[in-house]
C-alpha cells in the first residue's frame, strides 16, 4: 500500500496551510527542534562515551545513564512535538525526498535501540557486562544518531 | 581597509571559488556543522545544567569540566572549521546578514562568560564540588551559558532567513 495519500492528506491539514502562510512560523518551528537536539545530543553523548569507557568515568555507567535519561526524554518529546509540524507542511517534498526516508527509518531503529538493548546495558552491572559490549552499544548509539542527523539536514540541502 | 574589501578579497581566492561552486561542498560542510554542534554544544549543555543545578547532579562540578573537556575541544575544533570554511567559501553571502554577526556577538559573550566564571566562582570548586545546588555565581553561569548557547543556535539557523530582520539593519543597505 502506497503511503502517498497519507501525504497528501497530511500537506492539505489547515495547521500545514497555516505554517505555510506566515513567514516566521517555519523558522521558529526550526530553531525549537534545534536547540532540543543539542539537548537531546548531549544526553545522548554524555552516555555513549562512558560506554566507550571514557569521560565520566569515575562514577557507574547506571548513575551517568540514570542522570541523563530526563534530558534525553524530554529533548526527544519536542523533537517530535517540533518535527510532525515540518512533515505535515512540506510533507510532498518529504515524500519525494530519500534523505527523508533515511532519516525516518534511522529514526525508528535508533529509538527502538535507545529504549531497549541500550538501555538494558546502561543498567547493567558493569562487571557482568565485560569490556566488549558497552563499547559495541556506544559505537552503534553514535552511529545510528549520527545517521538520522545527518539524513535530517540533507532533507533541505539535496533534495 | 574596510570590511567589506576584506570579505571580496577572501570571495576572490581560487579556494573560495571553488568551495563554492563545488556541489557536495556547502552541503558537506554544514551537515557536518550540525553534528559538531550536538557533540559541542550537547555537551555544554550537560555541563551547564550541572552548574545551574538542574541536572547530572549525582557528578562532581569538576569532573563534569576536566573529564568532558577533550570531548568538548574536540567538537569547538570541528565546529569551528567547518564553520570558518562556510564563510570562506561565500563570504559576501554572511558580510550583510543581521544573524550571522549577531550569532558572532553571541560567541563572543559565551566566551567571555567561560572565562569570568573561571576567574571567580569556579577558583572554589573544591568547597562546592559535590553541592546539588552550586553556589549563585555558578548558577548564574551555567544559566547564562545555556541560554547564550541556545541563542547562538537558533542565529546560526536564522542566517538561512536573511529576510526575517529589523528594518533599521535592512536600511544599512549592507548587500
Amino acid at each position: 500500500m502506497s503511503l502517498l495519500p497519507f501525504f497528501q492528506w497530511m500537506e492539505a491539514l489547515p495547521m500545514s496551510h497555516a505554517i505555510q502562510s506566515g513567514s516566521w512560523y517555519s523558522p521558529i518551528i526550526q530553531v525549537i527542534h534545534l536547540v532540543a537536539l543539542a539537548v537531546f545530543a548531549g544526553a545522548i553523548a554524555i552516555v555513549d562515551i562512558r560506554l566507550l569507557g571514557r569521560g565520566l568515568t569515575t562514577r557507574p555507567l547506571a548513575e551517568v545513564a540514570r542522570d541523563a535519561q530526563p534530558w534525553l526524554v524530554w529533548g526527544l518529546v519536542v523533537l517530535l512535538i517540533t518535527g510532525i509540524p515540518q512533515v505535515t507542511s512540506l510533507a510532498m517534498k518529504q515524500y519525494y525526498s530519500p534523505f527523508f526516508w533515511w532519516k525516518m527509518e534511522g529514526l525508528v531503529v535508533a529509538t527502538i535501540f535507545t529504549f531497549t538493548l541500550r538501555k538494558k546495558v546502561t543498567l547493567t552491572d558493569e562487571a557482568r557486562l565485560g569490556p566488549v559490549w558497552g563499547k559495541v552499544v556506544g559505537l552503534v548509539s553514535i552511529t545510528l544518531w549520527t545517521g538520522v542527523t545527518v539524513g535530517a539536514r540533507l532533507i533541505g540541502l539535496l533534495s | 581597509m574596510s570590511l567589506r574589501t576584506v570579505f571580496e578579497a577572501i570571495a576572490s581566492q581560487p579556494s573560495s571559488v571553488s568551495i563554492r561552486e563545488s556541489i557536495y561542498g556547502y552541503p558537506t560542510l554544514l551537515t557536518s556543522h550540525v553534528v559538531a554542534m550536538c557533540l559541542f554544544a550537547g555537551l555544554i549543555a550537560m555541563m551547564d545544567l550541572r552548574l545551574a543545578g538542574l541536572g547530572n547532579l549525582g557528578t562532581p562540578c569538576s569532573e563534569m569540566q576536566k573529564r568532558l573537556f577533550p570531548w568538548q575541544m574536540f567538537g569547538v575544533f570541528l565546529s569551528f572549521s567547518t564553520g570558518l570554511l562556510l564563510v570562506y567559501g561565500d563570504p559576501m553571502r554572511f558580510y550583510g546578514n543581521f544573524y550571522f554577526w549577531l550569532k558572532n556577538i553571541l560567541l563572543l559573550l559565551a566566551f567571555v562568560n567561560m572565562v569570568v566564571f573561571h576567574v571567580t566562582t569556579y577558583t572554589s570548586v573544591a568547597v562546592w564540588d559535590r553541592d546539588p545546588v552550586p553556589p549563585l555565581g555558578a548558577r548564574v553561569a551555567g544559566l547564562f551559558s545555556l541560554a547564550l548557547w541556545a541563542a547562538i543556535i537558533i542565529t546560526g539557523r536564522m542566517i538561512a532567513y536573511s529576510g526575517l530582520v529589523p528594518n533599521w539593519w535592512v536600511e544599512l543597505k549592507l548587500t
